[in-house]
């Protein structure tokens, strides 16, 4: 790892212009509000962006209402870290335009879930 | 909604495993750690933190029948330090494959502990890359370290077919993981 510089200006660094950007996004705020699971699924709700949100918002209220989506898959189609994700996510939760699906997530599967998995498993790839 | 862990160190060939039976191309997510680093002499007297960056891959198979669920990949990388990231990862998982390529066994070690320490069942899965040789089993067993009731199998990480019987053979583990109620009629 290279020492950082003495000086460190953060336009010249790449690096930290990327670090910087997210969480302009985020308005400098660093925790989402909401605990969020990499798989909670977001649906769409009945409330709708206010002015002020960043364009992010958009995109994933319109992402969502395309089809329910992960956090994680949300987090990965913007592209801004996961962390930020979660923090925009928060917002439109708190503001009802998403909703958080049935049951949060992924629990502990039980056998009669992982037989469910397994045959739709063989199903769709080894059943010839 | 089910999730499986697609762990192994860089170039196992995580993210092209995922994306074999994605119905998404694999999406790349960032998590940005900040820590504060070890206490060194520093003329400015400046508390020093590093910044490191940790990477998953995502991925996601939608099944139809008989009603609608998913089942989420997370490709995380083995041979770094791990993080809430990782705990996040694998709350929830039914398991974990980890990718291995056997001219690189060791960027597995930390992955495998992890997984045992939190009592995540898993199954090894040897890349077969061109020019690598190809050890038996056993010795990769032994050379893993692993239980002799953890599966070892040969998966190519290209092929649909190869990962998705790798998840069987994962799923399987798993119900032997499970709770074991006692039999009614004794």
């Amino acid at each position: 790892m290279t020492p950082p510089p003495r000086r460190p200006s953060v336009a010249a660094d790449p690096d930290t212009t990327a670090f910087v950007r997210p969480y302009a996004l985020t308005r400098g705020r660093t925790r989402p509000q909401y605990r969020l699971r990499l798989e909670s699924v977001m649906h769409p709700g009945t409330g709708r962006p206010g002015p002020g949100l960043p364009e992010e918002c958009g995109r994933i209220t319109a992402l969502c209402r395309a089809r329910p989506r992960s956090v994680a898959e949300l987090a990965g189609t913007l592209g801004c870290g996961l962390t930020p994700a979660k923090i925009l996510i928060s917002d439109l939760l708190a503001a009802n335009v998403l909703v958080p699906g049935a049951a949060g997530g992924a629990s502990d599967p039980d056998q009669a879930l992982l037989l469910r998995l397994r045959a739709a498993l063989t199903m769709k790839w080894l059943d010839e | 909604m089910f999730k499986v862990v697609i762990a192994g160190g860089f170039g196992a060939g995580k993210t092209t495993a995922v994306g074999a039976i994605s119905d998404i191309p694999p999406l790349t997510t960032e998590e940005r750690l900040t820590e504060a680093s070890v206490p060194v002499d520093r003329l400015d007297h400046v508390a020093s933190k590093t910044t490191t960056t940790v990477a998953f891959d995502f991925g996601r198979v939608g099944f139809t029948d008989p009603h609608p669920f998913e089942l989420l990949l997370f490709g995380t990388p083995g041979q770094q330090r791990f993080s809430h990231l990782w705990y996040d990862v694998c709350s929830g998982a039914i398991g974990a494959v980890v990718l291995i390529d056997t001219r690189r066994l060791e960027d597995s070690f930390l992955a495998v502990s992890f997984f045992e320490q939190i009592r995540l069942p898993f199954i090894i899965a040897i890349n077969p890359f061109d020019g690598a040789h190809l050890f038996p089993h056993e010795d990769v067993r032994q050379a893993v370290d692993i239980a002799p009731d953890i599966p070892v199998l040969c998966c190519d990480a290209r092929e649909a077919t190869q990962v998705a019987a790798a998840l069987v053979t994962l799923v399987d583990h798993a119900l032997t993981r499970l709770p074991t109620s006692l039999p009614l009629d004794i």
